[in-house]
C-alpha cells in the first residue's frame, strides 16, 4: 500500500510545486517512505485526511525576521518575514543550501535564538518570548550532533529519567523513580540495541548512532507538540544513518507527531515526511504537498531550485 | 610524625572536607571552576566569629556563616549565568570583593580572636573527657560527625530530580535546557550551595582555632582541588556514592601526606602551598600519563 507506484502525468515539466505559504492541502495518509514489511500504524489516519486542513495549525510562524550582527559590515537577513503554518500530525522537510536559513528558523521556533519580530505560536499559544527551557514542555529536539543529546557522564536510565522529567518541575522526588525502570527498558527494546540490559552503564560508552537512537527517543518518551529535527542523521555514517530514519519514522507514524526536519540530503526530503519545503535566504521558495512529492525526483527538485532562486546549489545539496 | 601532628591532620582533614565537598559541587558536578572559595571560607568565619563576639550560640551561628557563603556563591553564579561572564572570572571577582566585606563584617579588623569564646566543640570535649578520650579527638570527632551528614545530604541530594539536572547541567546544559531546566537558575544555585559548605567550613575552622582571619581562604581552591583529585586517583570511583565519599578521604588523605610532608627535615610549613600545587598537577596528568602508557604497551604488543 505504501510502495503504490506514482502515476508521472504525460509530458516532462510538471509544475510540481506550489506558492509558497499556502496552506497543505490536505493531511497526507503515509508519513514515511516505508522500510519494507512496515506498515502504518493506524489505517484510520486516511479516513481523517480531509479534516486535518480544517484544524487549528500546530505550529504557526508569522513574519518572523531574524539579522545577524546588526549594525556591522557582516549584518545577514537569516530569516526574512518567513511565514509557516503546520497542520498537527504533519512531517515536514525542510532543505536549502548553506545559509539558507534553516536553523535560524528552527532557533525561532525552539526558543534558542528568539526572532527580532514577528510571532511563533504552538498548538494557538504565543510561545515568541518564551525561553528555551520553558518551551522544553512543547518541545522535543534531536541535535546534529550524536554526543549533543545526552549526557556522557550519566547513566543510560538517568538520562531517560531526565528526558522522562522534560518541561515538568524538578523537585527533591528521587531522579530515577523504581518504577520508570520497566517504561525505559519498554522503550529501549525497540531499539534492538540492547540497551534495555544496559540501563546503569553510562551513555558515553555507547556509539554516536547508539547516542543519536536514544536522542530520539528520549525526545519522544513525553509526547511532545512539536519535534525538531536538526539534521539528525548527518554526522552518521550511511547504514547508521539509515537505521535512525527507520527509528525516526515508526516513533513519528505511531504517536503521530507534528514533525520538522531539516536535512541535506535531498533524496531523504523527498522520501520522507507529508511536505517539503525549500528556504532560500530566509524565505520559503517552494512548497510541495504530499502529492506533489512523490512525484518528485532529486532532478526536478534541482531544477525547481534553480528556476525559483537562480541561486548557486552547493554540492552537498546535491550529492547529500 | 606525632600524635598531635596526626590528630591536628585528620582534623583539618575533616573539616576542609567539607570544603572540599562544596568545591566537588561545583569542579565536578556544575564543571565550574570556582576560586570564590577563597573568600567564602573566611567570609563563613567572619560571620560565625562577629555572631559569636556578640554572643550569638555558635552552633546558631553557623546559619547566617552557611546564609553568607551561599549568598556569595549566588552572586558568582550570576555574574555567570546572568551577565555571561567568564565563570572563572566572576569567581575573582566575588573573591576579591569578598576580601573587602569580610574586613568590614569583622568591623574593619582583618582578624577576630575567640579566645574564651564559647564554640560548638565545648560539649564534644566534655564528653570526650567524660568517655576517658584524648580531648584532642573531640574535635575530630564532631567534624567526622558533620562530613558524615554532609555526605549524606549530597548524595541524597545528587539523587533527586533537582540534583540530576546539576549533574546534566555540568555534562550537557545545552541537552538539560532542551529538556526544560533553566540553567541559569541551577548555576545559581548550584554554586551557592558550595559557598555555603565552604563557609560553613570556614567557620568551623575559625571555631576550632580560635581566631577568624581575612587571609585565612588563601589556598582554599587549591587544597579543595587536591582532595578531589587525591580521592578520585586513589579510590577511582564512578558512582555518585563513591564519588562523594572520596572527596572527603582525599582530603584527610591530603592533610595526612602533608603533615608528613611537613615532618620531615626538608621541608618548612611556608612550603604547604607548593607541595599541593605540585600534588594537584601530578593527580591531575596521572590519568593521561596511565593512558600513554597503555597505549604505549598496546602498541608494543602489536
Amino acid at each position: 500500500m505504501l510502495e503504490a507506484p506514482v502515476k508521472l502525468p504525460e509530458g516532462e515539466d510538471v509544475d510540481l510545486g506550489r506558492p509558497a505559504g499556502a496552506e497543505p492541502a490536505g493531511r497526507p495518509a503515509v508519513a514515511c517512505a516505508p522500510p519494507a514489511g512496515r506498515k502504518p500504524a493506524n489505517g484510520e489516519d486516511v479516513v481523517s485526511e480531509d479534516a486535518a486542513a480544517d484544524e487549528a495549525p500546530m505550529l504557526e510562524a508569522r513574519q518572523l525576521v531574524k539579522r545577524f550582527n546588526l549594525g556591522t559590515v557582516n549584518e545577514v537577513l537569516a530569516v526574512d518575514g518567513l511565514d509557516l503554518k503546520v497542520a498537527p500530525g504533519e512531517y515536514v522537510c525542510i532543505i536549502g543550501s548553506n545559509g539558507a536559513g534553516k536553523s535560524t528558523l528552527m532557533g525561532c521556533i525552539s526558543g534558542t535564538s528568539p526572532p527580532d519580530s514577528g510571532r511563533t505560536f504552538i498548538e494557538g499559544q504565543d510561545v515568541t518570548v518564551w525561553p528555551e527551557h520553558r518551551r522544553a514542555s512543547l518541545i522535543g529536539r534531536v541535535f546534529q550532533d550524536p554526543l549533543s543529546g545526552t549526557c556522557a557522564s550519566m547513566t543510560i536510565e538517568e538520562n531517560m529519567a531526565l528526558a522522562f522529567r522534560r518541561g515538568r518541575r524538578r523537585g527533591f522526588r528521587r531522579g530515577v523513580g523504581r518504577a520508570e525502570r520497566d517504561i525505559f527498558r519498554a522503550a529501549l527494546a525497540r531499539l534492538d540495541l540492547g540497551l534495555e540490559d544496559r540501563l546503569t552503564d553510562p551513555v558515553g560508552l555507547l556509539s554516536g548512532g547508539q547516542r543519536q537512537s536514544l536522542t530520539l527517543l528520549m525526545a519522544t518518551l513525553v509526547r511532545p507538540k512539536l519535534l525538531l529535527l536538526d539534521e539528525h542523521t548527518a554526522a552518521l555514517d550511511p547504514k547508521t544513518a539509515g537505521l535512525v530514519m527507520d527509528l525516526t519514522c515508526g516513533l513519528v507514524e505511531e504517536e503521530r507527531l507534528t514533525t520538522l526536519m531539516i536535512t541535506h540530503n535531498m533524496q531523504q526530503a523527498i522520501s520522507f515526511g507529508h511536505r517539503l519545503i525549500m528556504l532560500h535566504q530566509g524565505r520559503i521558495i517552494l512548497d510541495f504537498d504530499q502529492q506533489a512529492k512523490r512525484r518528485l525526483t532529486v532532478r526536478d527538485l534541482l531544477r525547481q531550485f534553480q528556476g525559483s532562486a537562480m541561486g548557486q546549489i552547493s554540492d552537498r545539496l546535491v550529492l547529500g | 610524625m606525632t600524635f598531635y601532628a596526626f590528630t591536628g591532620a585528620l582534623e583539618q582533614g575533616l573539616v576542609y572536607g567539607l570544603m572540599a565537598l562544596g568545591v566537588f559541587i561545583t569542579f565536578r558536578v556544575l564543571d565550574f571552576p570556582d576560586l570564590t572559595v577563597d573568600g567564602s571560607l573566611p567570609l563563613g568565619a567572619a560571620v560565625s566569629s562577629i555572631c559569636i563576639t556578640s554572643g550569638v550560640d555558635p552552633w546558631l551561628s553557623l546559619l547566617p556563616a552557611m546564609a553568607a557563603g551561599f549568598l556569595a556563591g549566588a552572586v558568582t553564579g550570576a555574574l555567570t549565568a546572568k551577565l555571561k561572564i567568564l565563570h572563572l572570572l566572576s569567581s575573582i571577582l566575588t573573591m576579591t570583593a569578598l576580601y573587602s566585606i569580610n574586613i568590614r563584617i569583622m568591623g574593619g579588623r582583618p582578624n577576630i580572636a575567640l579566645i574564651n569564646q564559647p564554640s560548638v566543640f565545648e560539649p564534644f570535649r566534655a564528653l570526650a573527657a567524660a568517655l576517658g578520650l584524648n580531648v584532642w579527638l573531640s574535635s575530630s570527632l564532631l567534624f567526622l560527625v558533620m562530613a558524615a551528614a554532609v555526605t549524606t545530604a549530597i548524595i541524597w541530594l545528587l539523587r533527586t530530580e533537582f540534583g540530576q539536572a546539576l549533574l546534566a547541567t555540568g555534562d550537557n546544559p545545552k541537552m538539560i535546557t532542551s529538556l526544560g531546566v533553566d540553567t541559569q537558575f541551577t548555576i545559581i544555585i548550584g554554586v551557592g550551595l558550595s559557598n555555603a559548605l565552604v563557609a560553613l567550613s570556614g567557620a568551623l575552622v575559625a571555631q576550632n582555632q580560635g581566631a577568624a582571619d581575612v587571609t585565612m581562604g588563601v589556598g582554599t581552591i587549591v587544597a579543595g582541588l587536591a582532595s578531589i583529585v587525591v580521592g578520585e586517583t586513589i579510590f577511582g570511583s564512578r558512582r555518585i556514592v563513591g564519588r562523594v565519599v572520596s572527596v572527603v578521604m582525599g582530603s584527610v588523605i591530603y592533610r595526612l601526606a602533608i603533615a608528613l610532608a611537613l615532618s620531615l627535615e626538608y621541608f618548612q610549613p611556608s612550603d604547604l602551598n607548593f607541595v599541593t600545587a605540585s600534588l594537584v598537577v601530578l593527580a591531575l596528568v596521572m590519568p593521561k600519563i596511565k593512558a600513554l602508557a597503555q597505549k604505549r604497551r598496546g602498541v608494543a604488543h602489536a
